[in-house]
């Protein structure tokens, strides 16, 4: 009964997809395989929904990176431009919360990017606008990955859903059957 | 929800194909979902640059703005200003595009999958909102 999960078709992160469960008869001959089905099924539905969520979160962290990544990205393509004209710039910048203050910059070739963990680092901006923009892309990538990830665990939970209403439907039927038997053995007279 | 009246069994047989069918048609409703947000929000950054863009037409061509990058303001002309808002606007007019093409894609493989699977399911099925 435990082959019926594993099954050989992947997504190509190697999450395994749902079987379906056209008849339920082919799995299911007592009352103790459909505990034990049933048993499985949650399971494996709970592991769907964990993954989902899990996936779920992942993309609301790229989409939060991502305008960050391109708003740098265009503030070091304006810092460059303004570099090949010799033009110096006055700015109004955040110096905290709600607090703006003035500053000049200079012409410049260097940037320092933040790269996270307390430390900062200065690139010459060619370089700098290079980092970004693989940042960037790699940042799109794994969104589409985590997303076509979730949409195919979203696909196989309604598959698992099905499959488990279709296994209790069965069990409702067989009781009922059970009961009439029972019933029937009760009035027959000998 | 309505449930089948006492003693009638539902004679539709669902086979993997047809599963196959209902789970891409939940998974591209989502989709659906999710772009159609995102192209609101470019539609009213399109409203945004068009309105700043009408309106920085009053000022002189010498006179200095504040135009914001990341979270930092630069003093920058006017006559610069109106420069770097038409390409704001054209990289937002290529994304709003790009967006519609992907949701009438989207919106005509639903509508073959509606159609497909009314045809097999008829009442038994609800693929309305």
């Amino acid at each position: 009964m435990e082959e019926l999960l594993n099954s050989k078709v992947k997504n190509p992160r190697g999450i395994p997809q749902a079987p379906f469960v056209e008849k339920v008869d082919e799995y299911v001959k007592t009352s103790d395989d459909f505990d034990k089905v049933m048993q499985l099924f949650q399971e494996r539905l709970q592991q769907y929904k964990y993954m989902e969520q899990s996936k779920i979160n992942a993309q609301a962290q790229f989409m939060k990176k991502i305008p960050e990544i391109e708003e740098s990205l265009r503030m070091v393509r304006f810092l460059k431009e303004k570099n090949e004209s010799q033009e110096s710039i006055d700015t109004n910048y955040e110096l905290n919360e709600t607090l703006y203050t003035t500053a000049t910059i200079e012409p410049t070739d260097k940037v320092m990017l933040w790269l996270g963990a307390d430390i900062m680092l200065e690139y010459p901006i060619d370089e700098a606008e290079e980092l970004l923009v693989e940042k960037l892309s790699t940042a799109k990538t794994n969104l589409e990955i985590s997303e076509e990830d979730a949409e195919f665990l979203r696909e196989n939970i309604t598959t698992m859903e099905v499959n488990t209403a279709r296994l209790y439907n069965w069990d409702v039927e067989r009781r009922k059957k059970e009961r009439l038997a029972e019933e029937g053995a009760k009035n027959l007279r000998i | 929800m309505e449930l089948l009246p006492e003693g009638q069994q539902n004679q539709v047989e669902v086979l993997f194909s047809d599963q196959q069918k209902i789970n891409e048609f939940s998974k591209l409703i989502q989709r659906k979902d999710k772009l159609t947000s995102i192209l609101e929000k470019q539609n009213q950054e399109k409203e945004y640059l068009d309105d700043v863009s009408m309106e920085i037409e009053l000022l002189d061509e010498d006179e200095l703005v504040n135009y914001k990058i990341s979270s930092a303001f630069v003093k920058l002309r006017q006559e610069e200003v109106v420069e770097r808002l038409e390409k704001d606007t054209q990289l937002v007019e290529t994304e709003i595009e790009a967006l519609q093409d992907k949701l009438s894609t989207i919106e005509s493989r639903l509508s073959e999958l509606k159609t497909d699977l009314y045809t097999k399911f008829g009442k038994n099925i609800n693929l309305e909102r």
